[in-house]
């Protein structure tokens, strides 16, 4: 504790001094869309995958059922009108991630899930299969808790995407990229246990994820 | 509420030093569950502790969790009913007996502590490491020995206490409507009619319960009426043997409201739970010779619980759940003194019934039939040196037999020093549930739990009519269920640099294999999951426990104590070693998690400390203070990787300090005050039992 206090005066001396430099530099936004680069890694925050707009009669949250297209190669978000084509190679819906190949589209994508971390993946292993959807029954990103990159606590009501999860996805046209999904929720910090159920289903469903071509 | 203060202060302000402090025989107390015969606790080669009346008195403990909270290297469980936690091994491995036997009615393998009225007990013996040599199944941890008061000369003792409390206040108005209050009728007698001498206990507690959850109707604690009744009876049959019998009783009604919360939607119950126990226990003791003595035992024990619950968003629906375990066992031991040798053998069997809703049907009997022998040898080399050698075999009619050597010794090479190793090996016998459980979940998603014996069955059938997507490997593991085996290890050492000085540590491993954990085997057509239990686990748990007593003057006893305690996953700790565990960097990403960053197994705190004062100038004439810490624990797994590590949700480490006082009114009449949790700690979420603040008033009489 008495080592850390100095840390954190340090800190917040330094932040103090960056804001009044910084003036004129725009707040950025923490719970909007938004893609930045870093060297050759790319992250996307907040990307809705059919956010919450209504509860079933039983009372769960659902969403319009409507995907957000993505593109690797070219880091846009692809309107939904061009999902019937090559331009997109990754779509998120919920805790449903689909790759463009098969019944998911006209690309040839694929997926399989890398245990270990994303630094550690610098190259396909040479035996690795890529799978493809058979939506909507099964998909190459495996659902349900504890399977592919995310596990589910009913009684908190909460969705973590699991630490050390990396998605290996074969872009529409036949590129590797690899995928680690970081948060699940608007603004990028998972709710805590204890708050409300109308926040946990209000920010649900926002994907925050890094990648890079290999 | 001002009245209620000033008597308070009166306890406090008017006492006068005279008599002396008696509580400070530590060395020459009897103990008789280290070793299943009567020994000083100064000759015991394990580490036990005492509990005598006069502390669980002074204390102001009802019920056993109260006074059990507050002893070194015991944790409070809350889930299931009110567990306790030793040498950081889960509730469902302590054993907790009554005059030597055991109590049934466990629930997810907790015994609730609140369900045991300490009224009518004399002491209770603790005592740690594996005693599955002499108690077999579930004596891993250790054992919890109620001893009851021996029905002797004629008294009659009565006590009336008045408990308030007001979590959202802090300090709470009696009598009000709003506060929590409790009261707890007490009456002891003892008596002889003719050859027999009596001794009866009757205890009647009344709570209301409190809500202070917010935005909840959760009433925690619940409503509760509990009453206990124990008699004791006894005779001398003639000059060499005697006959004594153990009658207990307990009842509670519990009205239950409670929210469940699942996938986001929340269930409103409410409705009533009753629990009946009944435990029998005669005893016949003979001794032929003078180095002989035979103890004939027979014990019967029955539990009923009971509960009712109606769903507020559901009123069609009705949750029953119903719950009865018999036990019925006669035991036979023999005790053998030959010069510097005491022999024990003893042989038993017992007959274990359950049935329940729980079960495929409620008019199934479930049943476990045991037989088993016992046999320690203590042998007193020379006047520093003690060795007991133990062991004990369970043959079970429903799983694996169970075979529980011990070893301890005892070295004492002055009146200063002693030193204790022991290495034994406890076990635990799968129970009813994991057998026999057969539970389907509809409004969670539809899963199923069943039990080992059942489970192989109805997934062959469910698979045979096409309703079975997928066998997972563990099906194939499938099998009968072993017990639970742990090794245990202790090693101590005491220090008495004077009559009034005594410090002990004691240092712990234990090595638990083939732990029996729930895991997925197969899923339906329609996806739901189905689960049974397998011997899959692995853990470890170690630790440092060190205690002091220190009587200064003759009337202030200062004591206190620390655990220093690491438990682990020993499959989880072997691939955290291996780098395979991952854990997020602040930024988010995905990096192998550290070695120090492992927590261990939930709900264990690391450190544990407490510091405990009485000062005590008359018999009835006192005060007790007490100050008790745990530090934080890991409560759920909220990163994401599925092992306890330190970005894990815990809940946080607290002080709880505790505070009674008595004064003599008149000859007979004495009166007792006390405030419980002073600093008025609350976790709504981690300490559900944990109320805040609460004062009483108790009124003893005693002829």
């Amino acid at each position: 504790m008495s080592a850390k206090f100095p840390l954190h005066l340090l800190s917040f001396l330094f932040v103090f001094a960056a804001c009044e430099k910084d003036k004129p530099t725009p707040v950025v936004d923490q719970r909007a869309y938004s893609v930045s680069t870093s060297g050759n890694i790319i992250t996307v925050r907040n990307l809705p995958g059919d956010t919450i707009v209504g509860t079933t009669a039983q009372g769960q949250p659902i969403g319009a059922g409507r995907y957000s297209f993505f593109s690797l190669e070219t880091g846009q978000w692809i309107p939904n009108a061009d999902s019937n084509s090559a331009r997109w190679d990754l779509a998120f819906a919920g805790t449903i991630l689909r790759v463009n190949n098969a019944t998911s589209g006209p690309g040839g994508g694929g997926a399989f899930v890398y245990n270990g971390t994303f630094e550690s993946l610098t190259s396909v292993p040479t035996d690795s299969t890529f799978r493809v959807d058979n939506h909507p029954i099964s998909y190459a990103i495996t659902r349900g808790s504890g399977k592919a990159w995310y596990t589910y606590d009913g009684p908190t009501n909460l969705l973590t995407p699991i630490p050390g999860r990396t998605l290996v996805i074969r872009t529409a046209n036949g590129q590797r990229a690899k995928v680690e999904i970081l948060n699940y929720y608007r603004g990028g910090t998972t709710p805590s246990a204890s708050s409300a159920d109308s926040i946990k289903t209000r920010d649900q469903r926002f994907f925050h994820f890094r990648y890079s071509k290999m | 509420m001002r009245h209620f203060l000033f008597l308070f202060v009166l306890v406090f302000s008017t006492v006068a030093s005279s008599a002396q402090l008696d509580s400070l025989r530590s060395m020459d107390e009897v103990v008789i569950t280290a070793t299943r015969q009567e020994r000083r606790l100064g000759n015991v080669a394990v580490p036990v502790t005492l509990i005598q009346r006069q502390q669980i008195q002074q204390a102001g403990s009802l019920r056993l969790r109260d006074i059990l909270q507050e002893q070194s290297g015991l944790f409070i469980t809350s889930g299931f009913g009110v567990g306790v936690q030793m040498q950081g091994l889960n509730p469902e491995h302590t054993l907790i007996l009554v005059d030597g036997q055991p109590l049934v009615g466990r629930t997810s393998g907790i015994l609730d502590l609140n369900r045991i009225a300490v009224a009518g007990i004399k002491r209770i013996e603790i005592v740690k490491g594996p005693s599955s040599s002499l108690y077999g199944s579930e004596a891993m941890a250790g054992v919890i020995n109620l001893i009851t008061e021996n029905p002797g000369t004629r008294s009659l003792e009565a006590s009336l206490r008045y408990g308030v409390g007001n979590p959202d206040q802090g300090w709470a108005l009696p009598f009000a409507s709003t506060s929590f209050q409790q009261l707890d009728l007490n009456l002891q007698a003892g008596y002889q009619i003719g050859k027999w001498k009596l001794r009866q206990s009757n205890d009647l507690l009344f709570s209301d319960g409190i809500s202070f959850r917010p935005f909840s109707t959760d009433r925690v604690p619940r409503p509760i009426r509990r009453l206990t009744h124990q008699t004791t009876l006894q005779r001398a049959l003639g000059s060499k043997a005697e006959f004594r019998l153990l009658f207990r009783a307990n009842q509670d009604r519990i009205q239950q409201e409670f929210s469940v919360r699942n996938n986001g939607q929340v269930i409103d119950s409410y409705g009533r739970e009753q629990n009946h126990e009944l435990n029998l226990q005669p005893t016949l003791t003979i001794r032929p010779t003078e180095h002989i003595r035979l103890h004939t035992r027979g014990y019967f024990t029955r539990y009923v619980g009971d509960q009712q619950l109606n769903f507020i968003q559901k009123p069609d629906s009705s949750y029953l759940d119903r719950f009865e375990q018999d036990l019925y066992r006669i035991e036979q031991q023999l005790d053998w003194t030959r010069g510097a040798s005491d022999l024990i053998v003893g042989l038993g069997y017992q007959s274990d019934q359950a049935r329940s809703t729980r079960y495929d049907a409620l008019s199934s009997r479930k049943q476990n039939r045991v037989a088993y022998a016992f046999a320690q040898w203590e042998w007193r080399l020379n006047a520093q040196w003690i060795s007991i050698a133990g062991m004990r075999y369970d043959d079970n009619q429903q799983f694996a037999a169970a075979f529980t050597p011990k070893w301890a010794i005892r070295f004492k090479p002055n009146d200063q020093w002693s030193f204790n190793a022991s290495v034994g090996q406890g076990f635990k016998a799968p129970d009813f549930r994991q057998l026999y459980l057969n539970f389907t979940n509809n409004a969670a998603g539809g899963y199923s739990v069943y039990g080992t014996q059942d489970a192989i069955r109805i997934i062959r059938e469910l698979n045979r009519i096409g309703q079975i997507a997928e066998l997972k490997p563990e099906f194939d593991r499938l099998t009968e269920l072993s017990p639970e085996f742990s090794t245990g290890m202790n090693l101590g050492a005491e220090y008495r640099p004077s009559r009034t000085v005594h410090i002990r540590i004691n240092g712990f491993r234990n090595d638990i294999r083939s732990l029996i954990d729930v895991r997925q085997v197969a899923t339906r057509i329609d996806g739901s999951q189905i689960f049974s239990y397998l011997n899959v686990k692995r853990a470890f748990t170690q630790g440092v426990e060190t205690e002091f007593r220190w009587q200064l003057k003759t009337s202030w006893l200062l004591s206190g104590g620390y655990q220093w305690l690491r438990t682990g996953d020993k499959d989880e700790w072997a691939r955290i070693k291996k780098g395979l565990e991952y854990t997020r960097s602040s930024d988010g990403t995905s990096r192998v998690m550290n070695k120090n960053e492992y927590v261990g197994l939930p709900n264990r705190s690391k450190h544990q400390a407490q510091f405990k004062l009485t000062y005590q100038p008359s018999e009835t004439r006192f005060i007790f203070l007490r100050c008790l810490y745990r530090s934080r624990w890991t409560v759920a797994n909220s990163n994401g990787n599925g092992v306890h590590d330190v970005q894990d949700e815990s809940a946080n480490g607290f002080v709880q300090i505790n505070l009674s006082g008595g004064l003599p009114l008149r000859k007979n009449l004495q009166l007792q005050a006390g405030i419980e949790n002073l600093l008025n700690h609350q976790d709504i979420s981690y300490l559900p039992n944990f109320p805040g603040r609460n004062l009483y008033l108790t009124l003893n009489f005693k002829l």
